[in-house]
């Protein structure tokens, strides 16, 4: 038979504590607690200051300088005009110091590959906390509207940059807190230690002398400029493949990125800024390969813009004759251009941008 | 919300910081408090099915107290005790298997019913076993009912086992929750080292072991070769994982200077399947030992089976029989609560005939080692008795995993025919792909040397924590520190995956 008695907890447990005392040790006097409690505390903060101490110098040491890092301290430090956010695309194809030429507007270019919404938002709410900017052009393509940003360094390619500051701390709980720890104890888990090691003495010289010099992000294939612009070396492009991009496909967007670039657009009103979102132009044999799928996104995004109120300039529409989609000026036939095209590209964009403005 | 996220590391430190400095009186409240905000930061929509199952079986204890307070027979309190524990675990059924079995239905009998899209709440099995068990525990008058309907609340909530356990039995837990815990160097410093461990094994170990599991097991026929290690590496990750994440939910508790009961107690040193089920989620074996098996064992209707049985084939299996047969009920009801699937059925019932027919031929066995003149102190029967538990173990580890019961059939078959160890180096690991794939197979081997030898240590009663506190200060540090450095520098680069237990 199943025993009925009562059980009461203190017969697991001998029972509750009776008195509440911080350290408890019921013989040693108070007089006698007090400096050893002193030294108990002061051990542990110690224990603890060293640990910060040595993540703050595997940091220092192991995660490497990005151009990023050039870009956000540019855009943190320095008063430019336009700021320009967006992927790859945006970051190869748009010179702010050729648009400048006809403008006679600064600015700056801190568009990457992997900048999804999330990042453009806090770059915009970062420039704007710490500079002026009074436009932002927004550079979409429609592929990072239907994948999903994921957990890693393409968020503390940002975040980690950022110098201190409201938008980081928000930004922080929008994005960084969900992730695992280590994005904040060892942000440098994300690179791989045999990259890391040979650029220690490196990295360690641009960090402890303050230099966001990006002299040696130069590489074969391309050369990155103060402004933030990457330039593509021409490339033998009888030798470029057609391989498909990441294509936009009706019900397949990502709500959080639309969320983000409203986000963006209403901060722009907000604060007066101008909000401009551009899409470079594609090659004709990309856009001519996947047509439907690019003339859906176009028309996605042209009635998004159309219902934001704001200016979207598509070089595959209806400026679709303003810039060539000849293969010979890009890259690839993702739509990456070379440094030649992209300055007159970026000319061109910015002829429309003053005739808009007009 | 991961245990291993930013935010629960937050959470965790703003309510450490928050109960030591609110009043005494007060801190069972706080507890309250940080554990809806944890469940509601998961989903506000879903914290209805946690205060549902809360209210029905707080207000039904209540009942059942009343009825006992003024003398009514068992019989009347069983009329509040059915319909509240139908409607506890009727949520969790109809929440968990109504897709499952509409899909049956609809195999069978060629129909297409739909169910509603319904997203299960977190941590739902957990905290519902949490509260059945209540319930039952007052209905046979081994606890007094809560009568403090908040108190009761923080009982099934308590954030830091709401997700993944331990299921906790009142009469362990309730008074650690209400009555008001000291600041203890102690509790900290022991708490956030257990939880440094568990993260260790998430991370480093489980979390690396999971890329090899779901390459062979997702794309079963591209690594047919391998199948074997695909079942190797799933046992690795689902302990390292499961037991990671009873590490930081412990440790995290204890720093609270709550003691929540273990549920795992070094399960690879069973040396049978009965063994091992007493090492494995310990928690649920209890729960499932004390509500369900002794209700069926004790129930009439095995009376009459018991005595049917010994009358057909004998006093002796007659007498094992309906433990037998309740055995096998039970790991049936584990194997159903892994999951609405067939797989988890073919999976219970793998244990429960291994442990069920262990049971009637036990006094064989007993036979046969005398007639071998095996004392069972031998150590090679030692070693042969924890191979077999492994192999058993490994065995069940195809159902766990493999997508379907054909699936699982099929691995073992692949397994047995088909041996190209060389295949594992095919599958990229991480953020560096293959180039990476040797690199991740020794973080995983020396994970499990770390992990075992500490096992092994603990297995011989020694308490590792206990003798590091005891070296110098700075050393203690230092093995901390390379501890959690090792995370940084040898934990997965893959897509991090959300714990397994977190699911349930």
């Amino acid at each position: 038979m199943r025993n009925f008695e009562s059980i009461s907890p203190q017969q697991f447990t001998g029972g509750p504590e009776k008195k509440e005392t911080i350290m408890e040790n019921s013989e040693v006097s108070q007089t006698e607690q007090q400096p050893k409690r002193k030294r108990t505390i002061v051990k542990t903060i110690v224990v603890l200051a060293v640990f910060a101490l040595l993540i703050v110098a595997l940091d220092l040491a192991l995660y490497p300088c990005t151009f990023i890092r050039s870009d956000i301290h540019a855009i943190s430090t320095t008063q430019y005009d336009d700021i320009i956010v967006g992927d790859s695309h945006g970051k190869m194809n748009i010179d702010p110091d050729s648009m400048e030429e006809i403008t006679g507007r600064s600015g700056h270019n801190v568009c990457v590959g992997g900048e999804y919404g999330i990042d453009a938002y806090y770059l915009v709410k970062l420039a704007a906390e710490k500079q002026n900017p009074t436009r932002v052009i927004y550079e979409i393509s429609p592929g990072y509207f239907v994948t999903e940003k994921e957990e890693g360094n393409n968020y503390l390619l940002f975040y980690h940059e950022f110098p201190l500051s409201l938008s980081k701390v928000e930004y922080f709980f929008d994005a960084i807190a969900q992730t695992n720890f280590r994005t904040v104890l060892f942000p440098w888990y994300e690179y791989s230690l045999s990259y890391e090691i040979p650029l220690i003495a490196d990295t360690l010289t641009h960090k402890l002398t303050g230099d966001y010099s990006i002299d040696s992000e130069t590489s074969t294939s391309q050369i990155y400029h103060e402004s933030g612009f990457i330039e593509r070396y021409a490339v033998d492009t009888a030798t470029l493949q057609l391989t498909e991009p990441i294509l936009y496909e009706e019900g397949a967007i990502v709500e959080e990125n639309m969320e983000y670039l409203k986000k963006t657009i209403e901060f722009c009103r907000e604060n007066g800024i101008e909000f401009v979102a551009v899409t470079t132009p594609i090659p004709a044999a990309t856009l001519g390969t996947w047509w439907d799928s690019y003339t859906a996104a176009w028309e996605y995004f042209e009635s998004f813009f159309e219902e934001e109120g704001v200016t979207y300039l598509n070089f595959n529409t209806d400026y679709y004759f303003s810039f060539s989609h000849e293969i010979e000026d890009y890259t690839d036939y993702d739509g990456h251009m070379n440094g030649d095209a992209a300055r007159e590209f970026s000319k061109v964009l910015a002829e429309l941008l003053t005739t808009v403005e007009g | 919300m991961s245990l291993v996220s930013n935010q629960f590391l937050l959470l965790a430190g703003a309510s450490l910081l928050v109960y030591y400095l609110a009043p005494a009186r007060v801190r069972w409240a706080v507890l309250l408090l940080f554990s809806y905000i944890y469940y509601i930061m998961g989903g506000i929509r879903l914290t209805g099915y946690l205060l549902f199952s809360t209210i029905v079986t707080f207000a039904a204890a209540r009942l059942i107290a009343y009825f006992y307070e003024k003398g009514y027979e068992p019989k009347k309190a069983k009329w509040v005790l059915v319909p509240a524990l139908l409607l506890n675990l009727g949520m969790l059924c109809f929440l968990k298997y109504t897709g499952f079995l509409l899909d049956n239905v609809n195999a069978l009998f060629h129909t297409s019913l739909r169910g509603m899209d319904l997203v299960l709440p977190l941590g739902l099995s957990f905290y519902t076993f949490q509260s059945s068990g209540y319930l039952l525990d007052v209905y046979w008058k081994r606890i007094e009912a809560e009568k403090n309907p908040l108190k009761y609340a923080l009982f099934v909530s308590f954030f830091p086992q709401l997700m993944q356990g331990p299921i906790g039995r009142y009469s362990l837990l309730a008074h650690q929750l209400y009555e008001p815990h000291s600041l203890k160097r102690e509790n900290l410093v022991r708490g956030a080292e257990r939880m440094l461990w568990g993260f260790f094994k998430k991370m480093v170990i489980a979390d690396w072991a999971v890329v090899f599991v779901d390459a062979i097991f997702d794309t079963p026929d591209l690594y047919q070769g391998v199948a074997l290690f695909g079942a190797i590496f799933y046992m690795i990750e689902l302990y390292a994982d499961f037991s990671g994440a009873m590490d930081v939910v412990i440790g995290l508790s204890q720093m609270f200077g709550i003691t929540l009961e273990e549920n795992f107690r070094r399960p690879f040193f069973a040396t049978s399947m009965s063994d091992f089920w007493h090492r494995w989620h310990i928690t649920l074996g209890n729960w499932m030992k004390e509500y369900l098996f002794y209700p069926v064992s004790l129930s009439g209707w095995m009376a009459k089976f018991s005595k049917w049985a010994k009358k057909t084939f004998g006093r002796k299996t007659g007498r094992v029989l309906p433990i037998a047969l309740a055995d096998i009920i039970v790991f049936l009801a584990v194997g159903v609560w892994h999951g609405p699937q067939w797989k988890y059925v073919v999976y219970g019932l793998y244990n429960g005939l291994i442990i069920g027919t262990s049971e009637l031929l036990a006094g064989q066995y007993r036979e046969w080692k005398k007639a071998l003149h095996i004392t069972g102190k031998e150590r090679w029967y030692f070693a042969f008795m924890l191979i077999r538990t492994m192999f058993l173990t490994l065995t069940r580890m195809y159902f766990d995993r493999a997508d379907s019961v054909r699936a699982a059939l099929s691995m073992m078959k692949s397994t047995l025919t088909s041996f190209q160890p060389a295949v594992l180096l095919t599958i990229p690991a991480g953020r560096d792909g293959l180039s990476f794939t040797p690199y991740a197979l020794l973080i995983i081997v020396c994970g499990c040397v770390v992990l075992f030898t500490v096992e092994v240590l603990q297995e011989r009663g020694i308490r590792i924590r206990e003798s590091l506190a005891k070296l110098p200060l700075p050393a203690t540090a230092a093995v901390y520190f390379l501890l959690l450095l090792s995370i940084g520098l040898f934990g997965s680069t893959a897509a991090v995956k959300g714990f397994i237990y977190a699911q349930f």
